[in-house]
């Protein structure tokens, strides 16, 4: 469904709504995913859908009503069904004013017409070539190529229209050989940058380096956490920078912005404009986003907020809402850490003893204020001894809190873009001097 | 049925375009959500949507497509589309591994109500939860309580090539509490029932059962003396967990690792593989002669409780774990054919839009013969456990660590002092063999979880596992704050 089409459908559904205010989001999606393991598919899937959802706000009381049925008598009822549900709440004070909108250009690259109508022959072709490097390599394979299209338009009463319309392709592998694996991943909006068979070389390569693991005993290492490790870990700390955490004092900020919390060469800001992961300019409440710095030179400068957080904390409106209703509060999604000056080569040479690690798994929070997590490494784990890869390792469990692992970290030159669930992270190579592991495994 | 005529087409439609077998979903969900935070309602949220998945089976492989598009063009168009992607699953196959189900069915379910949600008011509903989250807030160190309710119901209707014809209709119910208090540079939670709420199939009985408004006021008392309450300590100790916390431990290192697809491979990338290899199969000693673990997607108030699942398999009741040794594992038709059985319906999609897969389904350890209290009896110095706080397993679900709420020492068989922050450690063998005593039916509960991930394109589901309290030996303590 083409923009001009979701907004007229944004535009009648609010001038007919009988609330005070009135939100109202339409959204299109067409998902497609080829799923891969041993040489078959064993789940290859497509799907569209439309959503349209209402907020009625009504004296300070809201209630949100959402259906996939665009039918005029559909979205009637449901813009009557959400103003009367608005009726049975008590009124909030902090309930603002709906933002008004404004200017919000999408960056380019965002939509590319070769993902919109990729078919599933083209994610079958990427698919082949990867599963081709296993079979060549005596290895087997699991992992997927997709391609999304998304649409999303925000009108409300109080002027703001916004659309955007984007693109999604991406590639992960994990390849397994006897007794190790290998992982490569690859995020993009452009289906004819994903190359099956570099993405199956490098899953190969980081099984074939790390075969005959050893062990090593658990306790306090230098690390060096390539970018899919290292984003997934940033990942936990990043809800301590959503204004609702802040507020709730369950942030490891919430004592105090404009402090210093990390080391220096610590820098996290949050950009939809990224080359790497161009995204959505606007919030979900149809507010601009602002292209944001979080920490700047180890020191805190923002957290991000929405219309009700902005109002409640007295602080500008980022850009930042989720879609109504929101129990999380708003969220910076799209993170990016500025590169460092030495080559991931550079930083191995410059460790006496270490452990690269490729790739996270199943991170938990531990404690909540001190940001301490615990997970196991996967999929390419390994030693370094006097500057060089002496081989594979078995997997370890580590207890780390984030804010002490970046107390002391420098980082590699190259960005790479990673992601987990709805979080999208443009992230370098990074090296902790201190990181805690309490166990192993026996593989 | 309603969509009968519909289905016929699309089943028609892809036959003529090649498919050798198919079948269609048709799902009407409702999903409803009240969460009220420090005093307002801050989700009131009404969400309906209807849709349809498409399965197609061309040359051993399988194609999905779904849509909302209800109309004859757009049946056609995802019918075709299904069998489209079925035919890309072909030219990169290097094996046959898919086949029509063996059984046809007609039939119709209902989840058993003895109250219908839809007909209490949502005046009631709001007011329940405002008071609940009220009591919760009994001093100013509450920085945040919560009070939430979530009412889903899903009607389904299937249809195959083979000539089945299923008509369903689950209902699911869940509530809970959660007070959150912060000083001290600390931040403590607890939530009642259990660490995510209650969450059951059936209706507003289970609201009613989860008894908020009688304990709200306990956890958030609790969750204050928690800030200054002494640390878990270190070390070596008995345990006894409680019944929410021994559910968790079951989904995360019997549910999981026992899924088909997951031993077979096809979960490797994303969620990982499994140490129940198949060869391990009436061999593997997998816990102790107190462990025995079903599927039961037949038990009342299960939350994957139905009469047939996604592939149009009959549920039922089946063995995973019997007294200690590995019996089996949660199949589909295809992962099941392939080791020589029959699938045990544990095949279920998120809704309308997702391929049905292999879930987790209700997967129970059944109840011992020792009164919960008795499980303190011969413990000189150990640490009781309840409601989850943190979960984390490696790929091939053997090494675990998890956090609970909160703690307290058990000293001579009777609990003492409340403790923050207990966590614990082990392999998951290892563990469930050093557990020697599991409680008693009286405190033996359906333990449901609502938000289980698995699978990409990621799918949620909604599982229960039932347990009751249960006693382990010589467990590693306090992992994550030596």
């Amino acid at each position: 469904m083409k923009a001009k089409h979701r907004e007229a459908i944004a535009r009648r559904a609010v001038e007919r709504s009988r609330a005070d205010q009135t939100e109202v989001r339409v959204s299109t999606g067409d998902d497609a995913l080829t799923r891969f393991a041993h040489g078959i598919s064993n789940q290859n899937v497509a799907g569209d859908d439309v959503t349209i959802a209402v907020r009625a706000i009504v004296d300070g009381r809201t209630g949100v009503a959402a259906s996939n049925d665009l039918s005029d008598a559909s979205v009637d009822a449901l813009l009557e069904r959400a103003r009367e549900m608005a009726l049975f709440v008590p009124s909030d004070p902090l309930v603002p004013a709906l933002p008004p909108g404004g200017s919000a250009p999408a960056p380019g690259g965002c939509y590319v017409d070769a993902t919109a109508h990729a078919d599933p022959h083209a994610r079958a072709t990427v698919s082949d070539a990867i599963i081709s490097r296993a079979e060549q390599a005596g290895y087997w394979c699991s992992g997927y190529v997709s391609t999304a299209t998304s649409g999303t338009t925000i009108a409300n009463s109080s002027g703001a229209l916004a659309s955007f319309d984007g693109t999604d392709a991406r590639v992960n592998v994990k390849t397994t050989a006897p007794d190790s694996t290998g992982f490569a991943e690859h995020y993009t909006t452009d289906i004819r940058e994903l190359d099956g068979d570099a993405a199956g070389a490098r899953a190969v390569e980081l099984a074939r380096a790390s075969a005959r693991p050893r062990s090593v005993e658990p306790g306090v290492w230098t690390v060096i956490l390539e970018p899919p490790a290292f984003g997934e870990l940033l990942t936990y700390l990043v809800s301590h920078f959503s204004a609702q955490s802040f507020s709730d004092g369950s942030s490891f900020c919430s004592d105090g912005l404009d402090r210093s919390y990390f080391d220096e060469r610590v820098t996290i800001g949050d950009d939809f404009a990224h080359p790497l992961a161009p995204s959505m300019p606007f919030d979900y409440e149809g507010q601009p986003k602002l292209r944001l710095p979080l920490v700047e030179a180890g020191v805190v400068r923002n957290i991000v907020t929405d219309s009700y957080y902005a109002k409640k904390l007295d602080r500008p409106n980022t850009g930042h809402a989720l879609p109504a209703p929101n129990a999380y509060g708003p969220q910076p999604l799209n993170i990016v850490m500025p590169a460092g000056t030495k080559s991931t080569h550079e930083l191995i040479a410059g460790t006496q003893r270490g452990l690269l690690i490729s790739r996270f798994w199943y991170i938990r929070i531990v404690d909540q204020k001190r940001a301490i997590v615990t997970g196991m490494t996967r999929d390419g784990t390994f030693l370094i001894e006097n500057g060089k890869i002496a081989g594979g390792v078995r997997n370890l469990r580590f207890n780390q809190s984030i804010l002490e692992a970046l107390g002391s970290v420098e980082f590699g030159s190259e960005q790479k873009r990673t992601g987990q669930y709805f979080y999208s992270l443009v992230v370098p190579t990074a090296k902790i001097d201190r990181f805690t592991f309490t166990s192993t495994t026996e593989f | 049925m309603e969509f009968e005529a519909l289905a016929h087409r699309a089943l028609d439609t892809a036959t003529i375009c090649g498919a050798q077998y198919g079948d269609i979903r048709f799902e009407n969900v409702r999903s409803e959500r009240i969460e009220v935070r420090n005093g307002v309602v801050a989700s009131l949220a009404d969400g309906r949507g209807s849709g349809y998945g498409i399965r197609a089976l061309v040359d051993g492989a399988w194609g999905f497509s779904a849509s909302s598009d209800l109309t004859d063009a757009g049946i056609d168009r995802t019918a075709a589309r299904a069998v489209a992607i079925a035919r890309a699953s072909a030219s990169i196959a290097r094996e046959r591994f898919g086949a029509a189900p063996p059984h046809v069915y007609v039939d119709n379910y209902a989840t058993p109500l003895a109250r219908d949600p839809r007909t209490v008011p949502l005046g009631e509903r709001v007011a329940l939860l405002l008071e609940a989250e009220k009591l919760a807030h009994t001093g100013d160190r509450i920085a945040v309580a919560r009070a939430w309710l979530d009412l889903w119901r899903t009607e389904k209707y299937f249809y195959s090539t083979i000539g089945s014809a299923l008509e369903q209709t689950i209902v699911q119910t869940g509530t809970g509490v959660q007070a959150m208090a912060v000083g001290d540079g600390d931040v403590q939670s607890r939530t009642y029932p259990g660490d995510v709420g209650l969450y059951k199939s059936g209706g507003w009985e289970i609201v009613e059962e989860a008894a908020l408004l009688a304990n709200a006021a306990r956890i958030g008392d609790e969750a204050i003396a928690l800030l200054t309450a002494p640390q878990c300590p270190s070390g070596t100790f008995d345990v006894v967990l409680g019944g929410s916390q021994v559910s968790l431990q079951i989904h995360e290192s019997c549910g999981h690792p026992a899924e088909l697809d997951r031993v077979m491979g096809w979960e490797a990338s994303f969620s990982g593989t499994s140490f129940l290899e198949v060869n391990q199969l009436d061999r593997l000693q997998y816990g102790s002669a107190a462990v025995t673990i079903v599927v039961d997607n037949t038990m009342p108030s299960g939350m994957a409780t139905c009469g047939y699942d996604d592939e149009g398999t009959k549920s039922g009741v089946s063995d995973i774990v019997r007294d200690g040794v590995l019996r089996g594992y949660e199949m589909s038709n295809d992962t099941a054919r392939a080791i020589g059985r029959t699938s045990n319906a544990c095949v279920r999609a998120q809704s309308w839009e997702f391929v049905p897969m292999i879930r987790m389904c209700n997967l129970n350890l059944l109840p011992g013969d020792v009164p919960f209290e008795g499980l303190f009896d011969d413990i000189r110095d150990g640490i009781y456990m309840e409601s989850n706080r943190s979960w984390s397993i490696d790929d091939r679900r053997l090494n675990f660590q998890f956090g609970c709420q909160i703690g307290w020492e058990i000293k001579n068989g009777k609990r003492g002092r409340m403790l923050k922050n207990p966590t614990y450690a082990g392999m998951t063998p290892r563990f469930w063999n050093s557990c020697d005593a599991v409680a008693d039916a009286q405190s033996w509960n359906a333990w449901g979880t609502p938000n289980c991930g698995k699978g990409e394109p990621m799918q949620t589901g909604r599982t229960t596992q039932a347990a009751s309290p249960a006693r382990f030996r010589g467990v590693s303590v306090g992992v994550g704050y030596q």
